[in-house]
């Protein structure tokens, strides 16, 4: 079962040349990354969008975040019914910031949301120079849902789960 | 601290001496000695993938002593796992060792499933054993292109680098991730796969076994990597077994221990492969192993594609819920691509493991490291040293 070199001295120098040659005279596989930009699949963990409207003020993505990097503030609000009766009282939401220094790009946030408010986005160029900056709040993660992109068909076999997609 | 202060895990030896820079032999009068020169490799070098450190005591050019110094990474893994639920520990299994990261959460959720008897569909079973296959060849190319760039060759690195690219963009469209996947859930997975990935995914085995052929033409025949890598750094089978190796350079030394054929999980058990053996444990033949182990992986997700069969991806009632994970103890080993990969969870009844051990294929690897190097030469301290196959971060967890 033993690979064992064959023929005289210098032959398999020739031989990974042929390989060199063979690679040389193919079209290159590079992508010139800052002038043609990756054709991402759609389930790209890149970035994460929230859409406000969505959210209830839950707290589960934040509870579920396995570090925490998921900040949110809110505030109750009561309104009285016009037509009278009982006070309804709201949660509004005041902050909402997720802090991609600290992300580890797991999806459970995106997973765990109950309402659909949280998305995946294939966008990933958002490098800053300062590490503050990396937080994003709810104004910047509204504006990443523009780039969300529907979900993917599924492979030929898979059968569609009783609870709906994740 | 510095590093000349007596530290407690080298009081009972006497390579306190090597640590703390010593080695000044006394020499009687009139007699001519040569001196022996304490060489620290790393944590910071090129040739050590990370930061692993590795002493060595030289006589002129032969190594008369090495032990490595690990922890430079140590991120407290365990520990991290006792605060974090079932599917948050998974990003943190991802990591440990990041080049393997799907073999990894595979074995996690295995563990947790079997403590919590949880039932997994076919169709997870088969795309999760397809994964982890995948996983095995992205994380073989990369050592199969960073080896030879060690012993100072330039170009198979863009080969391998080249081809792993295309399963890396497999990989990712299914999902979403380059490196740490979080695919695999317990009681399946996190999604079915996208639409036209098998056709995909047999395009790709077409290419991965084009490159495997260029390969060796290209570095298994090549006479330089013959001479500089044949009988350099062997370790006997017994050796090998006693510092609990695993994986290639077991492998290598012609013991063919493999999980995946000892104690089958997912459908290992289903799928025909073999375990390839060298048969001299040098560096050329662990480099064998590893281009063959590619080769069976391919064979293992073409049977993968053929037999996977229609059904649910995961099992029912399980989204979103924290799984509680019972009362009791269990020990799962799988194998990762560069050994095996052992989970002992300790279960007290709440979502957080009460404890967690990992017995990673790296630590137990490197280990052999003291007990081969002596009387090697330093050129070949680098040849021996990537030839084991090692990631920091799965050494020093």
């Amino acid at each position: 079962m033993e690979t064992q070199l064959h023929g005289g001295f210098g032959q398999g120098l020739v031989k990974g040349l042929s390989v060199t040659l063979r690679t040389m005279l193919h079209r290159s596989v590079t992508v010139q990354y800052p002038h043609v930009r990756p054709d991402l699949p759609a389930r790209s963990r890149g970035v994460i969008a929230l859409k406000q409207e969505n959210c209830t003020v839950c707290y589960k993505c934040s509870r579920e975040c396995p570090d925490w990097c998921i900040y949110i503030d809110a505030h109750k609000e009561t309104h009285e019914p016009a037509g009278g009766g009982r006070a309804r009282s709201a949660k509004i939401l005041d902050r909402f910031a997720i802090d991609y220094a600290l992300c580890m790009y797991c999806g459970i946030c995106v997973e765990a949301c109950p309402f659909d408010a949280l998305f995946w986005s294939r966008e990933f160029d958002y490098a800053e120079y300062d590490i503050h900056e990396l937080t994003h709040e709810k104004e910047r993660l509204e504006e990443w849902t523009y780039t969300v992109l529907p979900p993917p068909p599924l492979e030929v076999g898979a059968e569609a789960s009783e609870e709906g997609r994740a | 601290m510095s590093d000349t202060d007596v530290r407690p895990a080298f009081q009972s030896s006497d390579l306190m001496n090597m640590v703390r820079g010593g080695g000044v032999d006394i020499v009687p009068a009139g007699e001519f000695a040569t001196e022996e020169m304490i060489l620290n490799i790393g944590p910071q070098h090129p040739s050590t993938h990370g930061v692993l450190r590795i002493v060595v005591e030289l006589d002129g050019e032969v190594i008369t002593r090495a032990e490595p110094v690990i922890g430079y990474m140590h991120r407290g893994a365990e520990k991290l796992a006792e605060f974090r639920d079932a599917r948050q520990t998974l990003v943190l299994m991802n990591r440990h060792d990041w080049l393997s990261a799907f073999n990894n959460e595979l074995g996690w959720t295995i563990a947790v499933e079997r403590l919590a008897e949880i039932e997994v569909p076919d169709r997870a079973q088969w795309i999760r054993t397809m994964f982890a296959e995948f996983n095995r060849i992205m994380n073989h190319l990369v050592f199969m292109g960073s080896y030879p760039l060690e012993l100072g060759a330039m170009t198979p690195i863009f080969y391998s680098f080249r081809e792993r690219e295309m399963v890396q963009d497999l990989v990712e469209s299914a999902t979403g991730a380059r490196m740490h996947h979080s695919f695999a859930r317990v009681g399946g997975l996190k999604d079915d796969l996208p639409r036209g990935f098998l056709k995909r995914a047999g395009e790709v085995l077409v290419a991965l076994r084009r490159l495997l052929k260029d390969y060796d033409q290209l570095i298994m025949g090549n006479e330089i990597v013959f001479k500089r890598c044949r009988d350099v750094g062997p370790i006997h089978p017994s050796i090998a077994v006693a510092y609990g190796c695993s994986g290639p350079t077991l492998q290598s030394t012609g013991v063919a221990m493999d999980p995946r054929k000892d104690t089958p999980y997912e459908k290992y058990g289903e799928v025909e492969f073999e375990v390839p053996v060298g048969a001299r444990g040098d560096s050329y033949d662990r480099l064998w192993v590893l281009v063959q182990r590619v080769r069976q992986s391919c064979d293992i997700i073409e049977q993968c594609l053929d037999r996977l069969p229609a059904g649910p991806y995961r099992t029912g009632g399980l989204l979103n819920k924290a799984i509680k994970i019972p009362e009791g103890e269990i020990y799962v080993r799988t194998e990762n691509p560069l050994g095996v990969q052992g989970y002992y969870v300790v279960g007290n009844g709440k979502k957080e493991p009460y404890r967690l051990k990992m017995r990673t294929a790296s630590f137990s690897n490197i280990s052999v490291l003291p007990s081969i190097l002596p009387g090697t030469l330093v050129p070949d301290l680098i040849a021996i040293l990537g030839s084991i196959f090692f990631v920091v971060g799965d050494v020093d967890k």
